[in-house]
């Protein structure tokens, strides 16, 4: 069930490598911002920072720190995108039917929670593996959105019928900071006191690395499952709706391109923990590096598809580094 | 000393009663097993067949010969992808996240497609492109195969960023644009043979019936299943496990090229947005496991539920229904198998 | 197939000379030697601990021997590998075995050396099919349809089809380790007659087993292993059951047990009529505050249920449990830990402990409750608590943060039983809680166990280790096939007597005897 424990760091093990590997992630972060900041004059600009921040960093963000809950859980969850749809279809429709925006907004966190709900009962009830039990949610989701959108038809907020409010959501400043970038780290901020310092935070870890000694504890495992996956949707669902405020339309289906970003964002970061452990600051590093990434290749003029080759090259290095380097220490 | 009288060093009245009563209830256990098993096995042919007479009865076409050879053409592509990954399922084991699972195998088909179409427009001929694009889809699957074996990343991850990259790859060279290709090969291909049936259709029964022998009915076959579900047996067999986890990869990476050819001949270039096809492929062969008698992947399931899948498709198309539908019924199937093997292996374990 | 030992051969078929092993600071064998005889049925007895697995994994390849002679065939081995223990023909039927559940029994016969249908590449299922039949019918008179699956078989079943597995090889040596530990009569009762078998047909045998009648049966020389050292090799005609069970047992080691007087207090625990049909029958006993009780049995006698299920981990069909004189239904571990009910369990490193969280992490994870407040944990606290533990259960670690991982199986061991003091739990179940710990730690959890009881705790204390459980135990709870056969005194009884009615030969003994 675990990905990332199953193999681990000994404390007293203190290798070359294994400090290079731990690093690998910032010394990575280092390297990708110097580069750009030398190869594009327009990169080190406050206005491409500020873009990047705003463009690529805040959405995938919040969906990988979603994310890393199920990571931590020793699970994962491949239905943030759906949580993401539903969260956003249901505050688009309210919306639309003249609902206030704060209870629009509420709704569709409800819309998210579903799909958490259902996650939850398939992978704590019947214990059914969150890879496979998700991978349904995923198909289900996309079907009931069709069938909701008439076939998958867009559903667009006309300007004029847009409230003041849901425009401050998406697009406003409050000094000086975009709205979208305080939720995000608002949601980092309380995801990480959550994973770090709560009770519910060390049991989900716990979890990750040996379920059964969890339950031999006198814990509610099954409980605190359903309550991660429950969790995970609710969070992806805000990403919804800071979506769905920024670009004023609900689109079926479109919150499964964050999906893959999120879960390589997730197990780059765990780069960072000394142990291997999925972590929110290692997650936050991760989704910079790869916003830094898609952002500084489109400005150094290299074609607009190298992106993704690099994004993925860059993944595949921190995978292999930090794999080989668990590998080493095991062996140890 | 008269052994058989005491086996258990003496004590003979009923000494032995609870292991006894226990020795029955794992055999009860087990025969309850096996008719769940034989009810879910029976079951999922059951709806096949309902679902096919049902289209039958209300759609006159839909069981014409024509109709049912274009089906079988529609799932050639995704028919061989999912051959692949049902290979690699075997080769790793029942544990998607830690086991066997090749998330490049989509992208990997639209790359090598976009090789091949490529090469065409570049003037080669019919024999490099196919090479081109074959190549292509095997050195996929070496980087894969490393990656896994010799790196030790989890194949969910490595195969993960390996997608990004040949995704990645497509579009620089195709320019996220359509690359038109045509020959000899490519007409052929499709074109229709006997019967007035598309070739893409006898692509795909011959090719899963190489697939089938090979991995149905040689030691082979029979090593890569032990290699999968039970590393440490393989292993005390005197099997290595990873040559057999790395060949599952290459053969992944094969079918990927060899499917790129294929889409290449369906859809008379590369074009974009083969990614798509990855998630649908992923469930194709994991729905494929309630059409072997041991809830396992077979080369056989994966194609009846590639066909499922394919016929639901048509039916509705038939139908006028909204195809749409298909990818909800996919993700119940899904959940309804994983739930009932789920169950029957709880119920095993207690039992 | 079994062919009778060429005549050349003479001399025996494994001499092991001056055999030693340690791990880390352990010595698991100081100086063992064992010579068994060609064509003989050879015991191996000991009681957990002395020996027995290691000197097994020795001989299969598996462990390397620090010093000694490893002769076999007449030639010595200096290097042996699994693979060439495979070629010299010594095959192992060990207790978890090794086959694919989703295979036919034909398949896993053949796994690795399938037959090939003559000119093809293809697997010639018939010829498995017919071969394996063949097999199984030779030696076990047994006609188990070849296509069915593993998973469906029996455990006895399946550990046929591991023998038979092995008989195609045409063995050498076969070792069977407590081959019927999970079988019930009749099936045993095949189990011998094919060691007879295998007997006449020159094959060599060891076996080994905790079941001295099985031994005496059996075998035609058995040789006792204690504290790794073989101390007697003898023909099972010139000894006795008996004699058997008092070589096993070290006498010398009392001083390792805290000296302590019971001062008993309230009812703490009472279990009445608990029945769960096929694992135990029919079991009542009560815990008192301040006591320390044995429980023991052998593998499948319904000890190791009997604990899950006092602990939620399994539900009983019937019967009932009081926890300080109310009736309690502990459905989950969670609802048990709320009645103060504590489980050290015996694997530690799958359920005891998680070993890549800190020591801190793992000492309150029973007790985050405590740590908690408006839903945060309190770091400082926690720590203090944890270090508080490191100190009075001396458990050596870099810090508290340090990963369990890092600490001796010992300290793990403290580990899992400090979580337990930090929920102030009442009700202790530690199952076999000093396998896998060295001497020195050995030590310190007796001592541990009897402060346990001196601050009025209760403790039960399940384990195959039986001097361990007379030296710290106020009483012996015997269970024999899911029923308690006997309820000792630990003052009033001894080694012998428990050992009788552990392993059933009580009755045997009044039959040898």
């Amino acid at each position: 069930m675990t990905l990332v424990s199953n193999v681990s760091h000994s404390q007293s093990h203190h290798g070359l490598l294994r400090r290079f590997a731990r690093y690998a992630l910032v010394v990575a972060l280092v390297a990708v911002f110097a580069a750009f900041s030398a190869a594009a004059p327009s990169f080190l600009t406050v206005a491409n920072l500020q873009s990047i921040l705003v463009n690529n960093f805040t959405l995938l963000a919040i969906v990988s720190v979603a994310m890393t809950f199920a990571v931590a859980a020793g699970g994962i969850d491949l239905s943030v995108g759906t949580a993401i749809d539903f969260s956003s279809f249901t505050f688009v429709s309210l919306v639309l039917a003249g609902q206030p925006v704060p209870l629009a907004a509420l709704a569709g966190i409800g819309g998210g929670a579903l799909v958490g709900g259902f996650n939850a009962v398939l992978i704590s009830g019947i214990g059914i593996s969150p890879f496979l039990a998700t991978l349904g949610t995923l198909f289900i989701g996309r079907s009931a959105q069709q069938i909701l959108t008439n076939g998958g038809n867009p559903v667009y907020l006309p300007p004029a019928g847009i409230p003041e409010s849901f425009r401050f959501l998406g697009r406003g400043v409050v000094a000086g900071v975009p709205v979208p970038l305080i939720a995000a780290g608002l949601v980092i901020a309380v995801a990480a006191i959550v994973l770090t310092k709560s009770r519910f935070g060390r049991v989900v870890t716990a979890t990750g690395i040996e379920a059964n000694v969890v339950r031999y504890s006198g814990i509610a495992l099954k409980a605190h499952v359903a309550v991660t996956y429950l969790l995970v949707s609710v969070i992806a669902a805000i990403a919804g709706l800071v979506l769905t405020s920024t670009v004023t339309v609900y689109i079926p289906s479109s919150g499964n391109a964050f999906l893959l970003n999120a879960i390589g964002a997730t197990f780059i970061g765990t780069t960072l923990s000394p142990h291997g452990r999925p972590n929110i600051a290692g997650t936050v590093l991760g989704v910079l590096l790869l916003s830094i990434v898609s952002n500084g290749l489109l400005l150094t003029g290299l074609n607009f598809y190298w992106q993704q080759v690099g994004t993925g090259l860059l993944i595949f290095v921190v995978l292999a580094i930090s794999f080989a380097n668990r590998k080493a220490v095991a062996r140890a | 000393m008269s052994v058989e009288a005491v086996p258990f060093g003496g004590s003979q009245q009923g000494g032995s009663e609870p292991a006894q009563t226990r020795g029955f209830g794992a055999s009860s256990g087990t025969a309850g097993r096996r008719i769940a098993t034989l009810l879910l096995r029976g079951g999922s042919l059951a709806v096949f067949v309902a679902v096919l007479i049902v289209f039958s009865v209300t759609a006159p076409y839909f069981l014409s010969v024509g109709n049912i050879g274009n089906v079988l053409g529609q799932s050639a592509i995704a028919g061989v992808l999912a051959i692949g990954l049902t290979v690699v399922m075997i080769a790793g084991g029942g544990n998607v996240v830690t086991g066997g699972i090749d998330l490049s195998l989509a992208a990997n088909m639209g790359l090598s497609a976009a090789v091949y179409a490529a090469l065409s427009q570049a003037g080669f001929g019919d024999a490099v492109a196919v090479a081109g694009a074959l190549a292509m889809g095997l050195a996929i699957g070496i980087v894969n195969a490393l990656a896994i074996t010799l790196a030790g990343i989890v194949p969910l991850l490595a195969t993960l960023a390996v997608m990004n990259v040949v995704a990645g790859l497509e579009l620089v060279l195709t320019q996220n644009t359509v690359i038109p290709a045509t020959g000899d090969l490519l007409t052929l291909l499709s074109g229709s043979g006997p019967f007035d049936i598309p070739v893409l259709a006898y692509v795909l029964i011959g090719f899963t019936l190489v697939a089938a022998l090979v991995v149905q009915a040689t030691p082979l076959g029979l090593r890569l299943y032990a290699v999968g579900e039970f590393p440490e047996a393989a292993r005390a067999s005197g099997l290595s496990v990873k040559p057999f986890i790395a060949g599952a990869f290459l053969f992944s990476g094969f079918c990927g090229g060899i499917a790129g050819i294929l889409s290449v001949s369906y859809l008379s270039g590369s074009t974009t947005g083969a990614g798509d096809l990855l998630l649908p492929v992923v469930v194709t062969a994991l729905l494929g496991t309630v059409f072997s008698r041991r809830l396992v992947p077979t080369v056989i399931g994966t194609l009846l539920s590639a066909l499922f899948v394919s016929f639901l498709v048509n039916g509705f198309q038939l139908l006028n229904l909204s195809s749409t539908l298909v990818s909800g019924v996919q993700g119940l199937l899904i959940l309804f198998v994983v739930s009932a093997t789920t169950l029957l292996r709880k119920q095993e374990t207690s039992a | 197939m079994a062919s009778p030992q060429e005549d050349g051969n003479i001399g025996p078929m494994i001499r092991l000379t001056g055999i030693e092993k340690s791990f880390g600071g352990t010595k698991a064998l100081s100086g063992v030697s064992l010579t068994v005889e060609r064509g003989s049925v050879h015991g191996l007895v000991g009681q957990n601990g002395a020996g027995k697995s290691t000197l097994i994994k020795l001989l299969a390849g598996l462990l390397r021997a620090d010093a000694g002679q490893i002769e076999i065939d007449g030639v010595v081995h200096d290097h042996l590998t699994p693979h060439a223990v495979d070629a010299l023909g010594i095959h192992f039927i060990h207790q978890d075995r090794l086959l694919v559940p989703t295979f036919t029994v034909g398949e896993s016969l053949f796994l690795g050396r399938e037959p090939r249908i003559a000119g093809t590449p293809f697997l010639d299922r018939r010829k498995m099919q017919r071969r394996a039949a063949e097999v199984l019918d030779r030696y076990f008179g047994l006609r188990l349809p070849t296509s069915t699956l593993i998973a469906e078989l029996s455990t006895a079943e399946k550990q046929i089809v591991q023998i038979t597995r092995a008989l195609l090889h045409a063995p050498k040596v076969l070792v069977f380790d407590e081959p019927t530990a999970a079988l019930v009569r009749r099936e045993a009762d095949m189990l011998f007659r094919l060691i007879r078998r295998l007997r006449d047909d020159r094959i060599t045998v060891i076996y080994i087993s905790h079941y001295l009648g099985e031994i005496e049966d059996l075998c035609d020389t058995v040789t006792v292993l204690r504290n790794g050292r073989d101390v007697a090799t003898k023909p099972v005609a010139e000894t006795s059951a008996t004699e058997i069970a008092g070589l096993m047992v070290n006498r010398e080691i009392g001083e390792l047990y805290p000296k302590r007087t019971a001062a008993l207090g309230a009812t703490l625990l009472r279990v009445e009529g608990l029945s769960t049909p096929g694992r135990y029958e029919d079991v009542s006993f009560a815990l008192r505050r301040g006591e320390v009780l044995g429980l023991t049995g052998l593998l499948g006698s319904g000890v190791k249920d009997l604990v899950r299920t006092l602990f939620g981990l399994e539900q009983p069909a019937s019967g009932r449990v009081e926890v300080d004189g109310k009736t309690v239904w502990t459905k989950t571990p969670a609802q048990a830990a709320r009645r103060r009910l504590a489980l050290v369990p015996e694997d530690r490193r799958r359920h005891g402990v998680a070993l890549d969280l800190s020591v801190a992490e793992n000492v309150t994870l029973a007790s985050l409750d405590r740590f908690t407040r408006f839903g945060l944990l309190n770091g400082g606290a926690e720590t203090a608590e944890a270090n508080q533990l490191i100190d009075r259960l001396q458990i050596k670690t870099d810090g508290s943060d340090a990963l369990v991982r890092t600490l001796s199986g010992g300290n793990q061991q403290k580990v899992a039983i400090a979580k337990w003091l930090s929920r102030h739990s009442e009700i202790y179940l530690l199952d076999e809680p000093t396998v896998g710990v060295d001497v020195g730690a050995k030590v310190e959890i007796y001592q541990l166990i009897a402060d346990l009881a001196a601050r009025g705790a209760g403790v039960i204390v399940l384990s195959s280790d039986l001097p361990e459980l007379l030296g710290i135990t106020d009483r012996i709870l015997v269970l024999f096939r899911g029923r308690i056969a006997a309820a000792l005194d630990t003052s009033e009884t001894s080694v012998d007597a428990v050992l009788a009615d552990v392993t059933g030969s009580s009755e045997a003994l009044r039959h040898v005897g």
